[in-house]
């Protein structure tokens, strides 16, 4: 389909490209914003690429709603770029204190705990946007045979780097939260840090590989991250 | 320096906001009423960025460790040293002396601004707070803030003229931009979300309001959509029908069909209404809400450059309106 306009207020547009989750349609999404943001207009305030739109976030007072559809239209045509993936290996330790829920979801899918990191550590998953929390990435292409529902009652606290699955979703959580997901495993980098630029080790349109390790190599990459032992 | 002597509600610092990290899902947060803060900086010679302390209805006490000039916005009781003073009003204050704040009588925000403003190593380029990532903390008794440097003199004495201080209602019009998921949503839906009054419920705070009141209808489209940014005032509705307007510190995306994002000018309104006062909605088109914007920038500029004596203000008598005048005060060569 053609990209959409839609005002969303009085000081956004969203560019709409589809209505499903597609590679295809949010390879469009992201050589899109880059573009934007490269050419950075003065009116511009940030561009936040999501699974299926751009929402442009503008200045108002400086470009009106029915300007700003005008001077989107040039950056539309741009195409994915001939993109070499970057592929992020965040390493995780599987199972123990670090995923209190890996046992549910082996016994919820008839799977051993070893078949489940099998299956989860197996795909190379792509980034589709990042959202939520800080560093929240949404990941794409998790099997479907480890689905597992949320847990009823959310966890108050989650630590950082720990890494759960939601219904057919999957991913980790980038700052200590409060938290319903499955909890399967933790990784030991610190992929948020505020005092970094980019504050993220993940941007949208990476993929992602988790790769297992064991509790010592953890603790050792832990305290490289954070400085501190764990 | 200023310390906080009592501490009664959820004080933090804020300025206007952290863009340009939302696509690394960080909230931009921010202070919750952009006029009544903006307004507060003005009073005490700040640009419209400057961090300053956000109250939730109840204000704390501050002790003045080196000389300030302060202003307190909101509708509030001040008193300096037990004696009474005025908010939206900047004072020139002296080494120990006890600023004490009362209850808000109407809103639910208040802001203390300082000339040269709170002093903060700002984190991805603001110094607002956001406490689920740790950016800042819920200030307490106790804590001292450093302020930035100013020149104060000629800084203190400053009124905002009374026809500029912001009134907080109990019963807001607040204007909306429909969409832009409103195919989620039956005609019946839409027409019972413009026709009906939302009360604010408890469920509220800086991240959003949760609304009481008529259910609103979705279309077989359902209330989910596939995650989406939500720009501030976005009108979520999950799928019990009941509107969720989300404000400084929402998360960037989400996936509740939005049926309307209310318009900028009207954020403060929504900010400032309290759990148990109400809030009705109309639309209005895009255009027309970003004539309203312009309109406020330009008197929101006009009142700064008056506070800073750039300005002169006149009371006009057209077509038997009284309005208020700016016209600008030539410097001597």
């Amino acid at each position: 389909m053609l990209p959409k306009f839609k005002p969303a207020g009085d000081s956004a547009i969203a560019i709409i490209f589809g209505n499903e989750i597609s590679e295809e349609i949010n390879k469009k999404v992201h050589a899109v914003a880059e573009t934007i943001e490269h050419a950075s207009p003065e009116w511009l305030v940030e561009v936040v690429p999501t699974y299926t739109s751009v929402y442009v976030y503008y200045d108002p007072i400086r470009i009106s709603y029915s300007e700003i559809a005008e001077a989107l239209k040039p950056f539309l045509s741009a195409g994915p770029k001939k993109e070499e993936k970057r592929i992020v290996k965040i390493p995780v330790v599987y199972g123990g204190t670090f995923g209190p829920d890996i046992e549910f979801v082996a016994q919820y899918n008839n799977l051993t705990i070893d078949e489940v990191i099998e299956i989860h550590s197996k795909p190379l998953y792509r980034v589709y946007m990042l959202g939520f929390l800080p560093g929240f990435a949404y990941l794409g292409g998790m099997d479907d045979r480890i689905a597992t529902p949320r847990l009823e009652k959310p966890r108050l606290k989650v630590p950082a780097g720990s890494v759960g699955i939601a219904g057919k979703q999957t991913g980790w959580y980038a700052i200590e939260s409060p938290g319903g997901w499955r909890l399967i495993g933790r990784t030991p980098l610190k992929t948020f840090d505020p005092h970094k630029k980019p504050p993220s080790i993940i941007k949208a349109g990476d993929y992602v590989k988790f790769v297992p390790i064991s509790e010592e190599e953890f603790q050792e990459i832990y305290k490289d991250e954070w400085g501190e032992e764990r | 320096m200023i310390e906080l002597v009592n501490v009664p509600s959820l004080i933090t610092v804020q300025d206007l906001g952290r863009s340009k990290y939302q696509s690394f899902g960080v909230p931009v947060s921010g202070v919750m009423d952009e006029v009544s803060a903006r307004l507060a900086n003005y009073l005490v010679g700040n640009e419209d960025n400057t961090p300053l302390l956000e109250f939730v209805l109840k204000g704390p006490t501050i002790k003045f460790h080196s000389p300030a000039v302060f202003a307190v916005g909101g509708d509030v009781e001040v008193k300096l040293n037990g004696q009474p003073i005025k908010a939206w009003r900047s004072y020139w204050t002296k080494r120990g002396d006890i600023l004490e704040i009362g209850i808000l009588k109407s809103g639910m925000y208040g802001y203390i601004a300082f000339a040269g403003g709170i002093a903060c190593e700002p984190i991805l380029g603001s110094c607002s707070t956001y406490l689920r990532a740790n950016f800042g903390k819920a200030l307490s008794s106790g804590d001292k803030l450093k302020l930035g440097y100013a020149i104060l003199t000629g800084k203190e004495g400053k009124q905002l003229p009374k026809e500029f201080v912001p009134k907080y209602e109990k019963e807001n019009i607040v204007r909306v931009i429909l969409g832009p998921q409103e195919e989620h949503f039956t005609k019946r839906g839409i027409e019972t979300f413009l026709t009906s009054e939302y009360t604010v419920t408890s469920e509220s705070d800086r991240m959003g309001y949760r609304l009481e009141g008529p259910k609103i209808e979705h279309s077989d489209k359902g209330a989910d959509i596939i995650t989406d940014a939500i720009p501030l005032g976005s009108i979520q509705v999950p799928k019990n029908g009941k509107p969720i307007i989300m404000l400084a510190d929402r998360q960037t995306t989400g996936g509740y069909a939005k049926i309307a994002i209310v318009t900028k000018v009207d954020i403060p309104k929504v900010a400032q209404t309290r759990p148990g006062e109400k809030i009705s909605f109309k639309t209005i088109s895009v255009e027309k809400a970003q004539e309203a914007l312009r309109r406020q920038e330009n008197l929101m500029k006009a009142i700064k450059f008056f506070l800073r004596g750039e300005m002169r203000a006149y009371k006009v008598k057209t077509f038997g309106e009284e309005i208020i005048a700016f016209t600008k005060i030539e410097k001597k060569k």
